[in-house]
């Protein structure tokens, strides 16, 4: 099956290199200066935004549906209030020497 | 020119709406890799394959020291009669089919039972009115609900008679453990009836440890989905009557030739056992493991050992729980019975014993106790309350308390469960608690990643919040949904029936579907 196999997961892959360079281009265009804890942060707090959705298909696959999105529905507001400390983080400019 | 350049998409402008779109797949694509990921049959812990990748938790980082169970008072091994409870219901009807005047309220020596039965329904009251009440309301109100809703699950029931029928065909001991477990039965050539012959001298091994290696390879091979080795213990065999032996056999002490114990264990079928009550069923697993019991043996003695599987279909000299922990397989759960990190509490057990020297394995702690005192999901959904609801095994409220024949541990009140046994649909049983338990999960990533964290979390966090999750994402039933119409029920299931039960698919014939109508 497609999305059990090892292709599914190799186009994810691609996909997820789009969404860095995409990343890369929209700090560019903030002017923010991309630190590696910046690119570590913004990778975790990636990582946990998608489980919310692995995790309700899993559910669903499960039998599961309304568990699913449940566990979906909290898992993006826990993404969105921790998004919110991403973006200010990702804002903080280095400091410059005197 | 410059209008010409601005309506041009800029690199930069054309990464970001790409990023963007990636997200937007992507978190289609994970949602569409996690319906497969939920449903692919290769997470159907113990029925995707035969060898050991089926055992998939390591245990190493959580072995405990040897024993995990220590007396803590006066020791009684089980009874068959008593504390069995097919054995003790059987000498109860009985006895009131002899006596059939008799009422709750009678003296329980009026009853014709043996003196250990009566024993035990003065220690255990409550089981009696639990026995009383099976026989004289539960059974024959089921008969009338089984006319009327019977059809509706009689693919469950037919589902179980064919791994009934098989397991019912499984070679059993007739003869006492000095003589049957140092015989074979053997081809005796075409169409010719089977021989008992001895075994043959022992093929010696290098090493216990390569002794335990290969038994347990095989006996993943032989269709076991857990297995552990361990030391047999007198506490835990039943202590009146064992395969093959009479009652003036001693089950008091093991037979010189039981040195170990090979514990073996099987799940039932997933998409049945999320659909308790009603479409569970037992006998897959019992045939399953008892099949894999009686390879096992049948391997052990054709090295020379000798053996003897204590099995579902065949018979129980012990118990499996007490040893299946010891073997590291899991620990007790609120249930009474063995939770293991795989399968949760949806495995059913056999042991083998055998004078095959092989190391042993120590028991592990991955939280089973500190979860079960504060989850209590098995015993709030238990229709007839057979679970306790006591915040610690030491609170234990009925019975002798916190203490179980010696030993300290969760237990359940077998008479009302077994109650309610005879009140459910579809077949015999009920298994529930199976069902409901948060570690009774399949095996992919997002259960998993619980299976690993949790043990590894010494202040209890992840688990509450996984319990946290557990309580308010998912539906249950109210418990006394479970039951009969007339008491307020409409046999509800947990989980969805699989495909299969399906009645309205498959068959052609009418049917009453208790739950129609209800959201």
């Amino acid at each position: 099956m497609f999305f059990n196999g090892n292709t599914f997961w190799f186009l994810n892959g691609i996909i997820f290199v789009v969404i860095v360079f995409a990343l890369k281009a929209f700090a560019e265009n903030k002017g923010w200066v991309m630190t590696w804890w910046k690119w570590l942060l913004s990778g975790i707090w990636y990582l946990i935004f998608c489980t919310g959705f692995y995790a309700w298909g899993t559910l669903i696959g499960e039998n599961f549906p309304m568990p699913g999105f449940r566990f979906f529905l909290f898992n993006t507001f826990l993404s969105l209030i921790l998004g919110v400390g991403l973006w200010r983080l990702l804002a903080i400019k280095p400091k410059t020497e005197a | 020119m410059s209008e010409e350049k601005n309506a041009k998409l800029s690199r930069r402008d054309f990464l970001k709406i790409a990023g963007l779109a990636g997200v937007a797949v992507q978190a289609g694509g994970l949602i569409a890799g996690g319906v497969a990921a939920g449903s692919d049959k290769e997470s159907y812990t113990g029925w995707e394959s035969f060898n050991p990748s089926t055992m998939f938790f390591n245990r190493e980082p959580f072995r405990i020291e040897s024993p995990a169970h220590k007396p803590v008072g006066e020791v009684r091994q089980p009874s068959h009669i008593t504390d069995y409870v097919f054995g003790r219901v059987a000498m109860f009807q009985k006895a009131l089919m002899e006596k059939p005047e008799w009422t709750i309220g009678d003296s329980v020596d009026e009853l014709p039972m043996p003196p250990p039965v009566v024993a035990f329904y003065k220690q255990y009251p409550e089981r009696m009115e639990w026995d009383y009440k099976t026989f004289t309301e539960t059974i024959p109100n089921h008969d009338k609900d089984y006319e009327k809703y019977g059809n509706y699950f009689i693919l469950a029931e037919v589902y179980r008679s064919g791994f009934a029928y098989h397991g019912g065909n499984l070679p059993k001991a007739h003869t006492p453990p000095e003589h049957s477990d140092f015989h074979q039965m053997v081809a005796g050539g075409p169409g010719a009836p089977l021989q008992e012959v001895p075994i043959p001298e022992p093929v010696p091994f290098k090493s216990p440890d390569l002794a335990a290696e290969l038994i347990k390879e095989l006996a993943h091979r032989y269709g076991a989905t857990m297995v552990g080795i361990t030391k047999p213990n007198i506490d835990f065999f039943y202590g009146d009557s064992w395969g093959g032996t009479d009652s003036d056999y001693d089950h008091s002490k093991l037979p010189e030739h039981w040195k170990y114990a090979i514990v073996i264990g099987v799940p039932m079928e997933w998409d049945q056992i999320v659909a308790g009550p009603q479409f569970t069923a037992s006998y897959d697993a019992y045939d399953r493991v008892s099949t894999a019991g009686v390879r096992i043996e049948g391997m052990l003695k054709g090295l020379g050992y000798a053996a003897r599987a204590n099995t579902p279909m065949t018979h129980y000299d012990c118990l499996t729980p007490p040893h299946a922990i010891e073997a590291g397989l899991g620990e007790v759960g609120r249930p009474g019975y063995c939770i293991t990190p795989e399968a949760g509490g949806n495995s059913r057990m056999a042991v083998i014993v055998t004078n095959l020297e092989m190391t042993v394995d120590k028991p592990i702690d991955i939280g089973v106790e500190a979860f079960c005192n504060k989850c209590k999901i098995c015993a709030e959904q238990c229709p007839s309350g057979a679970i306790s609801m006591a915040d610690s095994p030491e609170e234990q409220e009925w019975g002798t308390g916190s203490v179980l024949r010696g030993y300290e541990h969760w237990y359940i009140n077998n008479g009302a469960c077994y109650n309610y046994w005879r009140e459910s649909m579809g077949n015999l049983g009920c298994r529930h608690c199976v069902s409901v338990c948060p570690y009774t999960r399949k095996d992919n990533w997002l259960h998993d990643m619980a299976r690993e964290l949790d043990p590894r979390d010494p202040t209890g966090v992840v688990s509450s919040g996984l319990l946290w999750m557990q309580k308010n994402f998912f539906d249950y039933p109210e418990s006394i949904e479970y039951k009969r119409p007339e008491e307020g029920g409409h046999f509800a299931v947990y989980g969805p029936e699989p495909y299969y039960m399906d009645v309205e698919k498959f068959l052609d014939i009418p049917f009453t579907n208790p739950s129609a109508g209800v959201k």
